[in-house]
């Protein structure tokens, strides 16, 4: 019974902290891609080629985690928040908490969590791959070498200008708007 | 400890062999069906392919109720609109469709709207927005590359919209797969080979690229050799009936295959320059599959040298260290397209396909990029990367 009841309750396969964690990576990844598309010369060409009010979210499945960003002006992301206020034009769905938690973890990359089947996309897929290039992207620049390589197929080729100012700027940006919101 | 995951599915029926058309009637009365609507193209129709499947309901107490013969070459929803109409209005229960790619999506949608009994398509367009199993649905095949009879996915053109609508759902799936050698015996050389190397394709990347795993490895590989060892049979003696069903069930492995560990950079590029110089799909996986090879050659060149077995064989393969079989089992599939370009001028290079410019190659890459099989590439492609590849292709 009181295996029942734990099992029910997920206690075996999703810890009490991969909810909050899951939950304040996303919010991180959001508002890292905000100030990331503020400062990052790739990041604003993918985004320029999204259409005006685009609107995506990643969330996991069935009611968990979320963020929702929207295309801002010419070539930038806003982070909207958790809820999006209409269905979004691209959606990146994880099937379960514990398939995000692997991602947002590191411990499992993008790719590999689509060739996994534990990401889907909802909507249309040319747009989808811009996004992943932007996460990519915003990865590669703010995550620490030894992390990023863990996320990524490839660690990209960056400059010192690249990495330490442009990764510091959006370091800065992302703790202010984490803070002040 | 691994962390490897996979997930595996194919519910069709394969109905393979001699006189498979002639256990369609049965097929269809297992799943309570009686009045099965024909879905065709004018060529298919033309070559008289579909008498083979109507001779099959001879003496079987069942009729052929409708047929629709009109499918172009892009399937759209105006189209899929009017065969819904005349299912409907013809008492129709089931659907046969007999033909490749264009044919097979079409009916997809036919199958969608009558089954939901729908008007507009894409109120059902996305990832899984079917939730109750279609109609009875049957594909019979009439070129041996595309796999379409084994996927889960249709893609059809909503013209008024300008917009490509994208299905995917494990409703869409057909129940059977009628592979017939009587099929496929009368296809041009050029399109057997074009074809072929379409399946050959989509097996080596299945067996190559992020999403392998054990089950579609064991298709993959069994696709290979069929095609391997039987191509040049057929394009030698077009009427030999049991090559020609070795190639149709290779195609079908190779479909299953793909659609359980997808396809990588071959078809990201593909997929753009067919939609943009307009060269079919077979022929552009033969001008980029040795060069995507190469291109990830130094990550999976283990996984390549494993191919080397089911394209040349045990003697070349144990004959061939280790080290060097990745390389081996790419120019094997080198002396393939040397072989085709010699028999029927199969394009092996962008340039001898007199259609593609240089200047097209930039946006090429830039499509490929947004292609959704590149993710599934296991190297890592930047435009520079496709650029190059693409210039080695040229």
């Amino acid at each position: 019974m009181i295996r029942l009841q734990q099992l029910n309750l997920g206690d075996l396969n999703v810890g009490p902290l991969k909810r909050p964690y899951v939950a304040l990576m996303m919010d991180v990844i959001g508002r890292g891609l905000e100030a990331a598309s503020q400062v990052d010369e790739t990041i604003q060409r993918e985004v320029r080629k999204l259409p005006d009010g685009f609107m995506f979210d990643m969330r996991a499945l069935p009611d968990g985690p979320c963020f929702v960003m929207q295309k801002d002006g010419d070539s930038t992301l806003s982070y909207i928040g958790s809820t999006a206020p209409r269905k979004p034009d691209v959606s990146l769905k994880f099937k379960h908490l514990n398939h995000a938690f692997l991602v947002l973890s590191f411990q499992e990359g993008t790719a590999r969590a689509f060739a996994n089947d534990r990401l889907l996309v909802d909507g249309e897929i040319a747009y989808a791959m811009k996004l992943v290039r932007c996460l990519n992207r915003m990865e590669s620049l703010i995550l620490p070498k030894v992390v990023a390589v863990r996320a990524l197929k490839r660690y990209p080729q960056l400059s010192l200008k690249e990495k330490l100012a442009d990764g510091g700027r959006i370091y800065t940006r992302l703790v202010k708007n984490l803070v002040w919101g | 400890m691994t962390k490897a995951y996979y997930e595996f599915f194919c519910p069709v029926k394969i109905v393979a062999g001699n006189a498979a058309l002639e256990h369609i009637p049965y097929e269809l009365r297992t799943l309570a069906a009686s009045r099965p609507m024909i879905i065709t193209d004018k060529g298919v129709r033309g070559a008289g392919l579909v008498d083979h499947v109507l001779g099959a309901f001879a003496e079987s107490g069942m009729d052929v109720v409708e047929i629709f013969d009109d499918v172009p070459p892009d399937s759209s929803t105006t189209v899929v609109k009017t065969i819904a109409k005349l299912y409907r209005d013809s008492g129709c229960d089931s659907i046969i469709a007999v033909g490749g790619g264009s044919v097979i999506d079409t009916s997809k949608g036919v199958n969608i709207l009558v089954s939901e009994d729908g008007e507009d398509l894409s109120e059902f367009s996305g990832v899984g927005v079917l939730t109750k199993p279609l109609r009875p649905f049957f594909v019979v095949p009439t070129t041996a590359g595309t796999g379409s009879e084994v996927t889960l996915v249709a893609v059809i053109s909503d013209p008024e919209k300008g917009v490509k609508l994208p299905f995917t759902s494990y409703f869409l799936l057909p129940n059977a797969a009628i592979l017939d050698p009587r099929m496929t015996l009368t296809l041009p050389a050029h399109i057997t080979a074009m074809t072929a190397m379409d399946a050959l394709t989509h097996a080596v990347e299945a067996f190559t690229c992020m999403g392998k795993n054990p089950i579609s490895d064991a298709y993959a590989v069994s696709a290979i050799k069929k095609i391997s060892e039987n191509l040049m049979t057929v394009l030698n003696t077009p009427d030999d009936v049991d090559a020609r069903l070795e190639l149709a069930q290779a195609s079908t492995m190779a479909g299953v295959a793909f659609s359980n560990s997808m396809v990588g950079l071959v078809h990201s590029l593909g997929h753009s320059l067919g939609a943009l110089c307009h060269l079919p799909h077979g022929l552009c996986m033969n001008l980029f599959l040795p060069y995507v090879l190469e291109y990830n050659l130094a990550e999976r060149g283990d996984i390549i040298g494993e191919l080397l077995l089911p394209l040349a064989g045990a003697d070349v393969y144990a004959s061939t260290p280790a080290s060097e079989r990745g390389r081996a089992a790419i120019n094997t599939i080198r002396e393939m397209r040397d072989e085709l370009y010699r028999r029927c001028k199969l394009p092996r290079s962008l340039s001898e396909t007199g259609k593609v410019t240089k200047d097209q190659i930039q946006k090429i890459a830039e499509m490929a990029l947004d292609d959704g099989s590149i993710i599934f590439n296991p190297v890592e492609v930047d435009l520079a990367d496709a650029i190059a590849v693409l210039e080695k292709a040229w």
